[in-house]
């Protein structure tokens, strides 16, 4: 990033956190609320965004994060039912984002099927395998998670509700943040994927298993959907029910494209589609204003597609050149 | 293989296919009995543990109170566009009675029912601007069964914040609830902060999503609210639980009782506003059956949930409010959506 960038950056994070000051001082709980519920909404966002954009980063496009935060929900609460454990339902939850990761693989590198169609294969076969083994009567049993204090840090004003009082998932989502970010961008991993994404055939020659690397990561990615999952079922929402994906692994790919394909920038941008609903939520909570929350409920989209089509206007934002082809040794 | 035997086998064969087309054409045929009753959701599920599932619950017992040995079935749309292919669906399959369920499907169902004079059809939250014969719309006034929880709801809050959880206002019976609910909290408890919150999108999506109504319902805690409604099909049962995961807060479901529905609320229902669906469904089936079907609407009846576990909060004086709140309805005395 360039300096004038970073300069931007700060002076806009700044701008922000002066301005979310001004309004906790004037209505502190709504405040609260508002950026608690900012958080929350992000969680799944980010681990979505993650997901696609490991895959990404190694050349395979994954429109299958829907597909796989269901089927992930689906075996997170039933294993969690059965078993009383959310521990146990969690891990289940990876593992079968795990699988779900290795069914893309196999179909987008190992048998080299065109990629929007293997993800669409999973979204399909997620919808209704999960309807068809549906059991209404099963319901969890036990609470899900609840949030846990950070010890001295959950007591800050605004920020320690915020942040620092959160239920365990969230936590390690914004550990997994930080642990991709340092894995893309300064291990020999992070290089390895880039250059399979950017130009394999470069990479092929220097002695990178171009193939077992995708293979590898694209797994590994639908571990981190299968936490996505494991979130939807056991800490957001604490139920399963049909489609609970509701399009969020659609919104974690724009989520994706909107923070330039990095995970601090992914999470930047999932914190605002969060806003955005938790705010049109509080409009209507204060009926302040009467305009109908479809609208508001539209804006995040319209920016999304404001921001992709300024980024290609000036040439800021370009995908890793190999995206969405499959790869011939030669 | 002797060519006379080869005759032999032909015979015997096209002797087979005359026996199983007899047998097929007396199964599916009206002649033996086979009444069939069809039902097509909205793009909610039959086990959506709320509204579908009560219409559902509902043709299975028309079906099984009728003395012709009758079969129900269903078939759950998956997009709005196919709501007029799957009636046309239970048609094409010699159904003698169709239940359409969800103000979505008002139009094909009106259709059809114009296509078909000889089945009779239930519209289950459709409004009928002109009665055709074969098509009875089931209404309930939701107001109502809004208006008598919100009551409860004001005499129960202590922090005088209440908050709703909805599906989203395209639909008229949505709207009817949260109306009544917030003029029932302010008629028992005038000084009542109300708040709530409708889905912001489509009809698709609106009543799937628990995600968006767990994470509503906890914006609307963290403000205070202390009692909550969550009517919206799945979403209404995620703001369901996410109030039980609260100490001390109350939570209020909608359609059925949800105390059987949606076992996590057990720590938060305190009542659930019912629309007797079920009830209206089985009796508008026995009706049709019996050819005294009126085509229109027919109203079907409301009513507040038993309180289970929280019965002993419900206080006498609450109670005697409550009495008088539905007998003020019934005899219209109380208006619950003035203006």
């Amino acid at each position: 990033m360039k300096p004038r960038q970073k300069q931007f950056l700060y002076a806009g994070a700044a701008l922000l956190i002066f301005v979310a000051w001004m309004f906790y001082a004037a209505d502190g709980p709504q405040t609260t609320a508002v950026l608690a519920g900012t958080v929350r909404a992000a969680t799944l966002l980010a681990l979505g965004a993650m997901c696609g954009m490991i895959g990404e980063r190694s050349g395979v496009v994954n429109i299958g994060i829907e597909g796989q935060f269901l089927m992930s929900a689906f075996v997170a609460f039933t294993i969690a039912s059965m078993t009383g454990s959310l521990f146990l339902g969690t891990v289940a939850g990876v593992g079968m984002g795990l699988i779900m990761g290795w069914l893309l693989a196999a179909m987008a590198v190992g048998l080299k099927v065109d990629q929007i169609i293997a993800g669409t294969v999973l979204n399909i076969a997620a919808l209704g395998l999960t309807s068809f083994f549906y059991d209404r009567s099963r319901s969890l049993g036990i609470g899900k998670y609840t949030n846990i204090d950070l010890g001295p840090l959950a007591d800050l004003p605004l920020i320690g509700t915020v942040f620092f009082s959160r239920p365990p998932l969230t936590y390690l989502t914004m550990a997994l943040l930080v642990l991709v970010h340092v894995a893309l961008f300064r291990s020999v991993w992070g290089m390895r994927t880039r250059a399979i994404g950017e130009h394999p055939g470069a990479a092929d020659t220097v002695g990178i298993d171009v193939l077992k690397l995708r293979y590898l990561n694209v797994t590994i990615a639908g571990g981190l959907a299968g936490l996505g999952g494991s979130y939807l079922a056991l800490e957001a929402v604490g139920t399963f029910s049909r489609a609970m994906s509701g399009g969020r692994g659609f919104l974690a790919l724009a989520v994706m494209i909107f923070g330039r394909r990095t995970p601090f920038g992914a999470y930047a941008a999932a914190l605002f589609f969060g806003f955005t609903t938790a705010l049109q939520n509080q409009f209507q909570l204060n009926n302040t204003f009467d305009i109908p929350p479809q609208f508001v409920g539209m804006l995040p989209f319209v920016v999304t597609i404001i921001v992709v089509a300024i980024s290609g206007l000036m040439g800021s934002m370009r995908d890793p050149a190999a995206l969405g082809q499959t790869y011939e040794k030669g | 293989m002797a060519p006379k035997r080869r005759h032999l086998l032909a015979l015997l064969m096209v002797l087979g296919l005359v026996t199983a087309a007899a047998c097929s054409s007396d199964g599916g045929g009206g002649i033996s009995g086979g009444y069939s009753i069809g039902l097509v959701t909205d793009t909610g599920k039959v086990d959506d543990k709320s509204f579908n599932q009560s219409a559902w619950e509902g043709a299975q017992d028309g079906a099984a109170n009728i003395p012709a040995s009758a079969t129900a079935s269903y078939i759950e749309t998956e997009e709005s566009k196919d709501y007029a292919n799957n009636i046309q669906l239970f048609v094409d399959d010699g159904a003698k009675i169709i239940v359409t369920v969800g103000f979505g499907l008002g139009e094909a169902t009106i259709e059809a029912a114009k296509a078909n004079p000889d089945v009779m059809f239930i519209g289950v939250d459709q409004w009928q601007n002109e009665a055709l014969p074969n098509l009875a719309g089931l209404m309930f006034p939701e107001a109502n069964a809004g208006f008598m929880a919100g009551a409860l709801a004001g005499m129960l809050t202590e922090t005088n914040i209440v908050g709703a959880v909805l599906g989203t206002d395209l639909v008229p019976p949505v709207v009817f609830f949260k109306e009544g609910w917030e003029n029932g909290a302010r008629y028992t408890n005038p000084g009542v902060q109300t708040i709530s919150t409708y889905h912001p999108g489509g009809l698709d999506v609106a009543f799937g999503d628990p995600e968006w109504g767990a994470t509503t319902a906890r914006q609307a805690l963290d403000q205070g609210a202390d009692i909550i409604f969550g009517a919206g099909g799945a979403t209404g049962n995620g703001a369901l639980i996410e109030v039980a995961g609260e100490a001390g807060a109350l939570c209020v479901g909608v359609d059925s009782d949800q105390w059987f529905t949606v076992p996590e609320a057990h720590p938060c229902l305190v009542t659930s506003a019912m629309k007797l669906i079920d009830v209206g469904v089985a009796e508008l089936i026995s009706q049709a059956y019996a050819g005294t079907m009126q085509g229109g609407n027919y109203f079907g009846e409301v009513g507040l949930a038993p309180h289970h576990d929280f019965d002993s909060i419900v206080t006498d004086e609450m109670r005697d409010m409550l009495a008088e709140v539905m007998a003020g309805l019934a005899d219209g005395s109380i208006n619950p959506m003035p203006g």
